[in-house]
Order: C-alpha cells, then structure tokens, then sequence
C-alpha cells in the first residue's frame, strides 16, 4: 500500500477516500445495487404501480417458470440458445471470411473496413427502421427480389418461420465489423517468416490457413467468441425494433423487457425472475466457453 | 522446338491472353477490389443508402413505384418529418443526454481510477477485481426502474441525467492506463505544493487525451443510441431522444415509408457526420485496442442497461 503524497499529513489521509466518494456512491446506488435487487425482486410479484405492495412470495414466479408457464419459459430459453449459437458462429465466419480478405493495407481498404464497420454505430431504432422497409412484403425491395427469383411469398419479419433467421442476420450484419477488426488485429500480428516456411514447406493456401493462420488466430478467436456470445445473450433492443418479440423471436431478455414493460400493469417480479435465468445462462455459457476457448489455445 | 507439337487451338489461346506476371498481378487486384467493393458497398452501405433515397420520393411516387429510383428528388419529406416527430427538440435532447452522461462519467472515472492505480488503499487490487466482476452480474433494469420511481427521477429530465451519469459510474478501465503513468510525476508535483485535485487536472487529465478521447466518442455514440433506457425512464413526449423518437414516429407512421425513411435519415445524420470525421481513428482504434487487450471499448457502452 502507498500512500498519497498530496495534500498536508493530515488530509493525505482522506483525499484518496474522497476522489472515490461521488464515483463509488454513484456506482452503489444506479449499478451494483439494482444488479444485486433483481434477485430481491425475482422473490416477489410487484407491479411496479406506486402504493401497491411487494407481496413477496418466495419462490412463486420459478415455481411458475418450471410448472405453468413453462412452455412460455422453455420456447424463450430455445430461442435464446439458437440465437446465441446462431449469431457467434455466423458473425465469426462472416468477420472470419472478411478479415482475411480486408487485412491488407491501403486507402481502399481502410475505406471497404470502415463501411464494414459502419452499421454498429447506428442505434437499433435506425438499423430498425432501414430494415423493416427493405423487408416489407408489400413495397420492399428484398419481396420483389425474392418473389421474381424463388417465386415464393413471404411476410419476413411477419412470418413465424422466416423472423428469427432474419433477425440474426441482421444482427449479424449490425456487430460484424467489430469481428473483423479484432481478426484483422490478430492477422497482422502473425509474422510473414511463418508464412514463408510454410511455402517453403510445400503448403498451399488452404494448409497454410489450416496449420498457420488458424492456431495462431487463437486468442482473437477466443476473445471474438466470448464477445459475440456475452453481447447476443445481453441484446434484445433489437429484436424489439425489428418484431417485438414476436413470431418465434422472444429471447429471454426480450421476454423479461415484455413481462417488465410491455403494458401498464408490468409484471415487475416475474421480469426479474427471467433477468435472474438470463444471468444464470450468461455464467453457464460464459463459464464453458472461457474453459473451452482457452484449453484449445493451450492444446492448439 | 515445342511448336510443332502445340494443336491449332492451343496456338490462339496465348495470343487472346498474353499474360505476363505483371498484367496477372493487375487483374488480380482489379478481382479483388471489386469482390471488396461489392460486399462493403452492396452489403454494408447499400441498406442505408436505400432508405436515403427513399426519403426523397413523393408518397405518391412511392406507392406507384415503391422501389425504383425517385423520378423527381424532393425534399418535403423531410420538413414533413422535421415538424411532425419534433426532431429539432430531440435532437437538442439527445444532445444533452448523451454529453453530460459521458463528460461526468469520464471525469468521475479518472478520480475512481487514480487512487485505485497508485494503491492508495490497502485492498486496492481486491476494489479493482471487484468493479471487474461486478460487470458480470444481472443487468438490472427493473430495480432501477423502481428505484427511479420512489427517487422521483423517473419521467424527468434531471433525472434522467442524474441516472445515466451516475450509473456509468464504475468506470474502472482507466486503472490500467493510469499505471503507464510514472508515479514520479506525483512525488515531483506534490513536493513543488501541487494539490490532488489540481494534479488531476493539470497533469494526469492531459496526459489520459487519447484514452479519454476514445471512450468519449465511443461512449457519446452508445449514449445517442439507447433505446431501452428512454423507453423505460421516459414516458413524456418532451423528454424524448431522437431515437425514442423515432421508435414512436415509426409506429404512428407504419407504411408512410417516404415519411419513415425522411425521420430515420434525419436521426442518423449526426452520428454518420461524427463517424465520417472521426472514421479512420473510431476503426483503427477499435483494432489496436484489441491487441492491446482492452475489449473494453465495446465493453464500456454495454454497461448501461
């Protein structure tokens, strides 16, 4: 421990407690404190109406989750798990495949990385709005391709099969860029002689890629998968925008945001309760991931 | 001496292309940039640029002809949005919602950090691993609702402020930083009668400008954009941001697209001007901070609810 070299002997003291005061106290009051609430709260059935009681009632809102309402909870557990499998495999190919063919230097290529870039820093209330018209079944442009090529109709975002394909692409096509740039971070940090014995070696594009670029990719990759699947579990503002959570795209976070805040009357207790199953899946997935991830690096 | 065995075909094939290495280079690279120039434009760019041109039809255009190229440019769409979503007023909100939160959370964080990197305190390394952790815990957006409630923060503007400024709070990716900041400037500006708060300002702040630089922008452009904490916290039309806004004036509107596109482009303008400024330094900075291994600039806006 060291101590403060500011102030006289006696203030140096309290002047390191007093620079954290206002951060810390803010940070115990608006961040850790409702964090650590929701699992308070998952314990009752308050509506959130001012005046109206708690009315804790231990574990009622998961013995519900697990007895009536669980076809509700057991779909939005399904489609979460799709949608974070989905999405991290999908944006680390896609960012995978673009990394690869964007890493060079240049002013193009600065320029194709930052259009590539560029969707993410659109709110989801834009990235909404561009989408739900080119996805339009009456007057888009996506329905006239698609009906003219495949001749089939489709409701896209209105159709219970179609809607949550859609949304992760979307979502794809919103956070790749960040993918990419990670990737690229990392390519460029493998050195040129490796490639060179490679070539040395006989070993053709693909070999190279397989028995070079791949194994020492490995800690972009481990930070890349581990960033998509903790940020689609999170990400439900998206969904909101793009269908509402409807047709067959109601994640538990989006399900929480329904019970929560979807009428006037919000269901404040059993919201809880699924924000307290979304974290309990953040640290399953979170947790095996980390373990895998990194016990592939090692064995890579 | 191996002409005589060429067949008559294989004869004309060099001639049609007479490749030296160097033309195959060129092609190549043409191949390549068109490849490049069709995902990032086609796929990347081509949705945003659509609904810009879509904003330029007449309704009635649109329903005649709702994807082609507007016949005649017009503009009236957008006084059309202007007035009717009241972008003017919340635009000037979202202003002020997203530079307060992210100047107070930048400073705050600075005077969080200091202490905690120079190991003024006897669990300093315990306090840093704790702010880490507590990251990972339940998002908690429904006690902060309740808690905005009995607060009196809820549906009010200061409110509002007070919450996004303050919840940002345990901002402790600075720690590290701070420690590449020789401690001997301290001894020296505290033996010359340098107070703290004045060796914050003066000596620690200019030297954290590429730091407070990047988690500023990156910081202000996820506090433009949250959707879900105005829709929770904000019930008064007055109070809104563009992008609430903008989720309300897409349902009043839904299929008056020319109108819709006309609203979206008005709120993404400023953040597309930000980025076109700011561009080559937002992405390069997002690839080196990756290898330095702060994830955190992405991190940071993720962690309001």
């Amino acid at each position: 421990m060291a101590t403060c070299p500011f102030g006289t002997s006696r203030s140096r003291r309290y002047i390191p407690w007093l620079s954290i005061s206002i951060p810390a106290a803010g940070w115990l009051i608006f961040g850790l404190y409702p964090s650590i609430a929701t699992i308070f709260y998952s314990f009752t059935q308050y509506s959130g109406v001012p005046g109206t009681p708690l009315n804790v009632c231990g574990l009622c809102n998961y013995h519900n989750a697990f007895t009536k309402l669980l076809p509700d909870v057991g779909q939005s557990l399904k489609v979460t798990i799709i949608y974070v499998i989905g999405v991290t495999i999908g944006q680390n190919v896609v960012a995978l495949l673009l990394a690869l063919l964007l890493k060079r230097r240049g002013r193009l290529f600065t320029f194709y990385r930052a259009l590539i870039f560029m969707p993410q820093i659109f709110s989801v209330a834009v990235v909404g709005a561009i989408f739900s018209l080119l996805l339009d079944p009456y007057s888009g442009p996506i329905e006239k391709v698609v009906h003219s090529v495949f001749g089939i109709n489709s409701a896209f975002l209105g159709s219970s099969s179609a809607a949550l394909p859609l949304v992760m692409a979307i979502n794809v096509w919103m956070f790749t860029g960040y993918s990419m740039l990670i990737y690229i971070a990392g390519l460029r940090q493998i050195p040129s002689e490796v490639y060179e014995a490679a070539s040395l070696d006989g070993a053709g594009r693909f070999r190279a890629f397989r028995h070079v670029t791949w194994p020492l990719l490995a800690s972009s990759t481990t930070v890349n998968v581990f960033l998509t699947a903790m940020g689609t579990l999170g990400e439900y503002a998206l969904i909101l925008v793009l269908t509402n959570g409807n047709f067959g795209t109601r994640t538990l976070g989006m399900y929480m945001f329904t019970s929560a805040f979807g009428s006037a009357t919000g269901q404040l207790g059993y919201g809880s309760m699924l924000a307290v199953l979304q974290f309990g899946l953040t640290l399953i997935i979170g947790g095996s991931l980390l373990y895998f991830l990194r016990r592939r690096e090692v064995s890579l | 001496m191996t002409t005589v065995e060429i067949s008559p075909t294989a004869r004309v094939t060099p001639r049609l292309a007479p490749r030296s290495p160097r033309q195959r280079r060129l092609s190549a690279l043409i191949g390549q940039h068109t490849l490049c120039f069709v995902i990032s434009v086609g796929f990347f760019a081509l949705p945003i640029l659509y609904i810009a041109m879509q904003a330029f039809k007449p309704y009635t255009t649109f329903l005649r002809n709702p994807t082609g190229l507007p016949s005649s440019w017009s503009g009236a769409n957008f006084s059309d949005a202007w007035q009717q979503g009241n972008f003017a007023r919340e635009l000037g909100n979202s202003l002020l919602y997203s530079l307060v939160p992210d100047f107070i959370t930048l400073l705050l964080g600075v005077f969080l950090a200091f202490p905690i990197s120079r190991g003024y305190f006897r669990y300093s390394n315990a306090l840093y691993a704790f702010f880490v952790f507590s990251g990972f815990l339940p998002g908690g957006l429904i006690p902060l609702f309740i808690e905005a409630k009995s607060l009196h923060l809820y549906n009010h503007r200061l409110g509002y402020l007070i919450l996004t400024s303050l919840a940002g709070a345990g901002f402790f990716f600075f720690v590290g930083y701070i420690k590449g900041i020789p401690r001997e400037l301290d001894e020296a500006a505290a033996i010359d009668g340098c107070g703290y708060v004045r060796f914050i300002f003066f000596i620690i702040i200019p030297q954290m400008k590429p730091a407070l630089a990047t988690f500023g922008v990156f910081g202000f452009i996820a506090a433009w954009n949250n959707l879900i904490l105005p829709l929770v916290m904000l019930s008064d039309e007055s109070l809104w941001p563009v992008t609430r806004g903008l989720y309300g004036f897409f349902g009043e509107h839904t299929q008056n697209w020319p109108l819709i596109a006309a609203g979206t482009v008005i709120v993404a303008a400023p953040i597309l001007l930000l980025f076109i400024l700011l561009q080559r330094y937002l992405v390069e900075g997002v690839a080196g901070g990756a290898v330095a291994g702060s994830q955190s600039v992405t991190a940071a806006p993720r962690q309001l609810p």
